[in-house]
């Protein structure tokens, strides 16, 4: 039977599938191109030169083991709010809330570190990122069951939450988790008292030579972890067959026999624990506590971040460390040029413009050629094979 | 071969003439050194299968593909048609199977969409025109009505007015029957009569063959991109037309397999739901065929997407095999042997964005041997079973790796046959099964259905065409306004069946 399949099997196909990633490859690399070039532009304005305004970004992301490694940890929660985006956009659920799922996830994480510091070692660890996972889940939960039950539209309920999760951070801090003994010196802004170090991710970087100043964790390789995952539950897993049946086609998925609404609840659930892990960078690998100045709106740079990946897991790696070597950027134009740091958030803007644009075009063409051809060919063929049948009276 | 075709008759010079056509994309030739001529006040028919290259070769007139080889001539000068404007300008006006109007604007706005003849708009004149025209070719459209407001057969009253309004000569319409009722048909081709006697000449799309014969003047054969005869109705015949399109004979009438019809395997009592369900009852047995005819929009989607558990009805009982299924999850009333081919297979069939292999285990996924016990799907099991029912139900595809959208309408409608019928159910409900397939399609999926009959299993087969009730149906019941108005035996008259279709027959004839 094995051997049907495999008969059918026109010679073209793998060659389609080549000029597909091919096609989709290029366009992203001219939607870079067109982005620098636009970007240039403006830094011609501030009278530097490209080249080595560009230059100086570059070398300062690659220049030593130290600056690569910073790049990766200010990658690391950036792939874990895109796979959250982009798990919940495969079953056709726009996740806006991926902002708050990660803040609430943040204050039940730290709860669990200050509370279960009675676990040994990494039991305590294992525990806190288990709650990071389920404050995030729990809270991702709210608009998946309100979606199912009442129709509400989830991008409405989770920009409401998203607000929601800001206060309960606040409230947090000026309250139930508030340092009990106050920081030294002059300094008053709130955060929870400094965790165990059974409650921290231990570093990374000192394997490769990395300093410990960049934070590179064990998180980074956990988030690649969870982007294989993700893919495989996508790809080979009954919940992402019917995520993607639901996302593409919602009556033939519920004629299939599928319930949506049970399926668009986990894709929610799974949504949510990932976004619960995006706080834990700067909690557990920088800070060492939750912090009042905390760094926010990772969730919302995750939807830019799984855009530009394409929703593709493995693509979406790539494209948090292309956004996190930008974000350095920032650092490196303060330091060696003119150009305001504002620079790079505005050329980030413009490269998912372009992405939006260029990979569309392409997109559209490509797809455009391939059924063209496939519809003529097929329909052919029809009438080819038809031709040649023997026929029963 | 082509170059003798046709000379001679007819006197007029000939409106359009297309010499020798070739269109090729890549890796095939979708026109193959194709000749055509139109003559002024004659419906033209284009017919062939699916993929047979018609409306390639229009698209080519009308300016939206370039052609390789060949060349045009528009009242017998040569032009080189690059672009539908340019068509348009020669007076080639075409009308698209899927409509392209603004559903906010009122009728005369859309027809004067793109030609508004200014930057003012002097609408009072504007709708006097197209009142005009409308009159005079009896189209019974209101120029004031918004788009929204309209049928689907009042739409295509627009997109031809739309074509008028510009003052073409040449009208093509594709495939323009292929979303209208009966009746709505009838009232097109009274359009188009009047729009022939007042010297237009159309090019009619199609692969209806009785319609064909019906409305058109002369009809060329398309087959495999070359056309492969031309000829008029009275000299043809529907047999001869679908072996020249298939290229070779097709039977029109099936033999039904004599089965002896079992215990019934379902029972509807009195289902009441949304407007659409007034209290249908009927039965359908083991190795028996029950035809639900009727005018479409009188219940038959609700009634089968009730059955499915799509749409729970408001009241009522659905017995499978004695038990009640009313308010069972879909999957479940499939897992007891329950198999479905909807009306619209794109909506309720596939999912066209995935592969064929991917569509094929829908509604099985969750089934040993195609799920592991930790919720992976045994890809090697699902691609073997793809490969099986592309095999035995000769879905033509280049592999089963490519996206179900890639499929012609035929092949897509085996595929969900296949896997449907591959599940070996109890019952089979097919809706309008064969809608929009082509002729040797067609008999594909009646032979597949009557096999079903002859395996012992119960068929509820709703259809809007009568000839496939006739042709696969042991006991047929009308349908209107969502109630059973009648009961036949599979050799009563059409006209009779036609009361039932119209509500009359309230009374049932027992056969």
């Amino acid at each position: 039977m094995a051997a049907d399949a495999a008969a059918i099997r026109a010679p073209r196909e793998r060659s389609a599938w080549l000029e597909t990633a091919v096609g989709q490859g290029l366009a992203l690399v001219a939607a870079f191109v067109i982005a620098l070039l636009a970007g240039s532009v403006i830094i011609l304005l501030y009278g530097e030169s490209p080249l080595a305004v560009y230059g100086a970004m570059l070398s300062f992301a690659f220049r030593d083991p130290t600056s690569f490694g910073t790049v990766l940890a200010i990658a690391t929660p950036l792939i874990f709010a895109a796979l959250a985006v982009s798990v919940c956009f495969k079953g056709g659920l726009f996740n806006i809330g991926v902002e708050g799922q990660f803040l609430v996830g943040m204050v039940t994480a730290s709860w669990a570190a200050l509370t279960l510091d009675f676990l040994p070692g990494l039991l305590h660890l294992t525990a806190v990122l288990l709650f990071a996972c389920i404050g995030g889940m729990v809270y991702a939960a709210v608009p998946g069951v309100l979606k199912v039950k009442t129709g509400a539209h989830e991008v409405v309920t989770t920009i409401m939450m998203n607000s929601i999760a800001i206060s309960i951070v606040a409230y947090a801090l000026n309250g139930p988790l508030k340092f009990t003994e106050a920081p030294p010196g002059q300094n008053v802004d709130l955060r929870t008292d400094i965790f165990e170090k059974s409650a921290l991710m231990p570093d990374l970087g000192h394997f490769f030579g990395v300093e410990k100043s960049a934070h590179l964790s064990w998180l980074f390789p956990m988030a690649l972890v969870a982007a294989v995952l993700v893919w495989v539950l996508i790809r080979r897993m009954r919940l992402g067959y019917e995520a993607r049946a639901v996302g593409s086609s919602a009556g033939s998925a519920r004629a299939g026999g599928i319930a949506i609404g049970s399926v668009q609840v986990k894709l929610f659930l799974i949504s949510g624990a990932l976004a619960g892990l995006v706080g834990m960078q700067q909690v557990l690998a920088e800070r060492g506590a939750l912090v009042q100045n905390y760094e926010a709106l990772l969730g919302f740079t995750g939807i830019a971040v799984a855009f530009l990946g394409q929703n593709n897991p493995i693509g979406i790696v790539f494209a948090a460390i292309l956004w996190a070597i930008l974000t350095r950027g920032e650092t490196a134009l303060q330091i060696e040029t003119d150009v305001p740091r504002e620079f790079v958030i505005i050329l980030q803007g413009i490269l998912i413009f372009c992405v939006v644009v260029v990979y569309q075009v392409a997109r559209r063409r490509l797809a455009r050629r391939q059924l063209q051809r496939a519809g003529a060919e097929v329909g052919l063929r029809d009438t080819a094979v038809t031709d040649e049948q023997p026929q029963e009276a | 071969m082509s170059d003798t075709r046709g000379a001679g008759r007819g006197s007029a010079p000939p409106l359009v003439v297309m010499e020798h056509v070739t269109k090729r994309f890549p890796g095939v030739v979708a026109n193959d050194d194709v000749s055509l001529e139109l003559r002024a006040g004659e419906v033209h028919a284009l017919i062939g299968e699916n993929g047979a290259g018609k409306s390639t070769l229009m698209r080519v007139l009308y300016g939206m593909y370039p052609a390789e080889e060949g060349r045009t001539l528009v009242r017998g000068e040569e032009v080189r048609i690059s672009s539908p404007r340019v068509a348009i300008a020669n007076g080639i006006g075409m009308v698209h199977q899927h409509f392209v109007l603004v559903d906010p604007f009122s009728v005369t706005e859309n027809v004067i969409l793109g030609d508004e003849g200014g930057e003012i708009l002097d609408m009072d004149r504007a709708h006097e025109k197209v009142a005009e025209l409308a009159l005079a070719y009896g189209f019974q459209v209101r120029p004031s009505a918004t788009v929204e407001e309209l049928s689907v057969g009042e739409e295509q009253r627009v997109e031809i007015l739309k074509a008028l309004y510009r003052g073409v000569d040449i009208l093509i319409l594709d495939e323009p029957t292929a979303v209208l009722t009966p009746g709505e048909a009838q009232e097109l081709f009274g359009n188009l009569r009047r729009l022939r006697d007042d010297g237009k000449s159309i090019v009619f799309i199609s692969h209806k063959l009785d319609e064909v014969l019906q409305i058109a003047d002369r009809i060329t054969v398309l087959r495999r991109g070359k056309a492969v005869g031309e000829t008029t109705p009275a000299e043809t015949s529907k047999a001869k037309l679908a072996e020249m399109m298939v290229g070779r004979p097709v039977l029109f009438r099936l033999d039904k397999p004599s089965v002896e019809i079992g215990e019934p395997i379902l029972r509807v009592e009195e289902l009441l739901g949304q407007g659409k369900l007034n209290g249908v009852s009927l039965e359908v047995r083991a190795g028996e065929i029950l035809g639900v005819a009727g005018v479409e929009g009188n219940g038959q989607r609700e009634l089968a997407e009730a059955l499915i558990g799509l749409r729970p009805p408001a009241s009522g009982r659905i017995l499978l095999e004695g038990n009640d299924v009313v308010g069972l999850p879909v999957a479940e009333i499939r897992n007891r042997g329950v198999a479905y081919v909807p009306e619209d297979r794109h909506e309720q069939g596939l999912v066209l964005d995935m592969t064929l292999w991917e569509n094929a285990v829908l509604g099985r996924h969750d089934d040993a041997p195609f799920l592991s016990r930790l919720g992976f799907l045994v890809i090697q099991k699902i691609k073997e079973l793809a490969g099986r029912l592309v095999k035995q139900f000769d879905v033509r595809a280049r592999s089963i790796n490519v996206p179900a959208s890639t499929l012609s309408g035929g092949n897509q409608q085996k595929l969900i046959l296949a896997r449907e019928l591959d599940a070996d159910p109890k019952l089979l409900i097919a809706s309008q099964p064969t809608r929009g397939l082509d002729v040797g399609a067609i008999e594909f999926v009646w032979r597949q259905i009557l096999e079903q009959k002859e395996e012992g299993r119960a068929v509820l087969l709703i259809s809007a065409e009568l000839d496939e009730i006739y042709a696969l149906s042991d006991r047929i019941v009308t349908l209107y306004e969502g109630r059973i108005t009648g009961e036949y035996p599979p050799d009563a008259r059409p006209e009779d069946i036609g009361v039932g279709m119209l509500g009359g027959n309230e009374a049932r004839e027992a056969s």
